[in-house]
């Protein structure tokens, strides 16, 4: 049954796509409490061409693919703000087109460069073949946010809850905002070489939403968050394997999937238990 | 405890309002009140520091020339929030307490029994461990009325406080009003109901036509001030002239 657990691939894979639950889980929990989730999922695909451009110019090195992708993120995030204060189309329109530009330039590079490297492992990753540098990232980034996360705990609930009530008790409103926009871009990163930049916000989104139906407390939500993400990963990673055709992001984020279903129509605040919301 | 002095309120260059001068003391109850897009809002988010008068001075009681956050209670509109956030009715309520908290620091014993009288104030003791989805608009006005009482401050801004409660919610929210006010809390209220205005402020002021008018409620409260000011039609001035002719107070 744990045959899988001999081969030092899988056993790379676990650890690194454990610790990475660790982490992504609390930017995914906020996401959505945030109403960010698509925002998340637009910033996944922002961050290709930056990427795509640094492993085109240097080769595989994981800092200067970090640093491609947070500068490709940060252009167009300001792109999006500057759209949407100075012309007529909203934030979401501008985010949208900014993407989506974002996402086929990367592939057009990456395609017209000829890489060595195949187009569906920056869509859907690689899990099984994970090296220490992205390991060393991994630990890194969930290090990082997770003291983030202790810090600013408070301040964040209370911004996500109710932003103006926050804004006037917080001496430095904005911080918040830009530490957790950084994080969601670290974490987008690490999660890159795993679970390929289609797949990533899978895994910060799905196992938060499917934890808003079961639970009615903060600590409980965040908890719930990083079990739905653990088990995502855990049954991705032995299904990847068992079904050696199937990458392991597709996997991981179908798990998380099916466990959103479920939670959907099967948990105390499913649509079966007969809770209704008013909104 | 709260000056301001010939301030001009705007955005982008848009004046809404032009040259504002008012006080606020301890232990008085101000309304503002005004038509839509009358500098109401604007007026809130300056005074909460969100965004800056286009000019003039405010001065707060302890001369910071935009005032200390702790000083400040808010109580916004609940239907901006987010109700199905995953919280308590009590956490909620002890978020008033959380302001000057270390990262890790729990509450300590005068705060928690802070936030156990103001429950037991807002009436909300056997809501406490319901989540907060389970709240009736009424109820989660009371538990962000239960946040100020926990906040503690010695001047609450309240935008809004009675739209989408039923009366007797009102009843019992204007009581603590009146306790507040008694505890010499200065409180500033946007209004727009004219018989709160009347049944609860000292002191009104009026936003409208880009000026502003401030004085004794029933100074205010005028006709031809509410005319003026863009807050009532024609048709709706005399419908208030009859009405008071008639003896009606409550207009």
């Amino acid at each position: 049954m744990f045959d899988w657990l001999g081969y030092d691939f899988m056993q790379r894979a676990l650890v690194a796509t454990t610790v990475l639950s660790f982490s992504i889980a609390p930017v995914g929990a906020f996401l959505v409490l945030r109403r960010l989730s698509l925002a998340g999922e637009a910033m996944a695909h922002a961050i290709v061409p930056g990427i795509v451009i640094a492993f085109v110019a240097f080769g595989l090195s994981v800092v200067s693919m970090i640093t491609g992708g947070m500068i490709a993120g940060i252009l167009v995030a300001l792109g999006t703000s500057i759209l949407a204060r100075r012309t007529l189309i909203r934030e979401d329109a501008s985010l949208a087109s900014l993407y989506l530009i974002a996402l086929a330039l990367g592939i057009f590079i990456l395609s017209a460069a000829g890489s060595a490297i195949p187009l569906k492992s920056f869509l859907f990753g690689s899990a099984l073949g994970i090296g220490n540098d992205t390991l060393m990232l991994i630990g890194v980034t969930a290090t990082i946010t997770l003291i983030a996360f202790a810090l600013m705990l408070r301040s964040l609930i209370a911004a996500s809850f109710d932003p103006i009530f926050f804004e006037s008790q917080s001496k430095k409103p904005g911080l918040v905002q830009q530490v957790f926009m950084f994080l969601l871009v670290l974490n987008l990163l690490a999660a890159f070489k795993s679970l390929g930049t289609l797949m990533a916000v899978g895994l910060m989104i799905l196992p938060a939403t499917a934890a808003r139906y079961w639970v009615s407390t903060i600590t409980s939500y965040m908890m719930l968050t990083l079990g739905f993400a653990l088990l995502s990963c855990w049954i991705g990673l032995i299904l990847s394997f068992y079904l050696s055709q199937v990458p392991t992001g597709p996997a991981i984020v179908l798990v998380a999937g099916c466990i959103f279903f479920i939670s959907v129509f099967f948990a105390p605040l499913g649509i079966l238990r007969g809770k209704v919301i008013q909104k | 405890m709260l000056e301001l002095h010939e301030i001009a309120l705007g955005y982008q260059g848009k004046t809404l309002v032009d040259n504002l001068s008012f006080s606020l003391e301890k232990g008085q109850i101000c309304a503002v009140i005004g038509h839509n897009g009358a500098g109401k809002s604007t007026l809130v988010r300056t005074l909460l520091g969100l965004q800056p008068p286009l000019s003039g001075q405010i001065n707060w009681y302890d001369g910071r020339p935009h005032g200390t956050k702790r000083q400040l209670a808010y109580l916004g509109q609940s239907a901006d929030l987010d109700s199905q956030f995953p919280m308590r009715v009590k956490d909620a309520v002890a978020m008033g307490a959380w302001q000057g908290l270390g990262f890790w620091a729990s509450l300590d014993r005068s705060k928690a029994d802070r936030i156990d009288y103001a429950l037991t104030r807002t009436g909300l003791t056997e809501m406490a461990d319901r989540p907060l989805y389970e709240c009736s608009s009424g109820q989660l006005q009371r538990c962000f009325f239960a946040r100020a009482i926990v906040q503690d401050a010695p001047m609450i801004l309240l935008d809004e406080p009675f739209s989408a409660i039923d009366q007797t919610t009102e009843t019992r929210l204007i009581e603590i009003i009146r306790e507040w006010r008694n505890e010499g809390r200065a409180l500033l209220i946007v209004l727009h109901d004219l018989s709160a205005v009347m049944g609860i402020s000292d002191t009104c002021l009026l936003l409208g036509g880009g000026q502003a008018s401030y004085g004794k409620t029933e100074d205010i409260i005028t006709t031809e001030n509410l005319l003026t000011h863009h807050y009532l039609t024609e048709t709706q001035a005399e419908w208030l002239s009859l009405l008071r002719q008639k003896g009606a107070h409550d207009v």
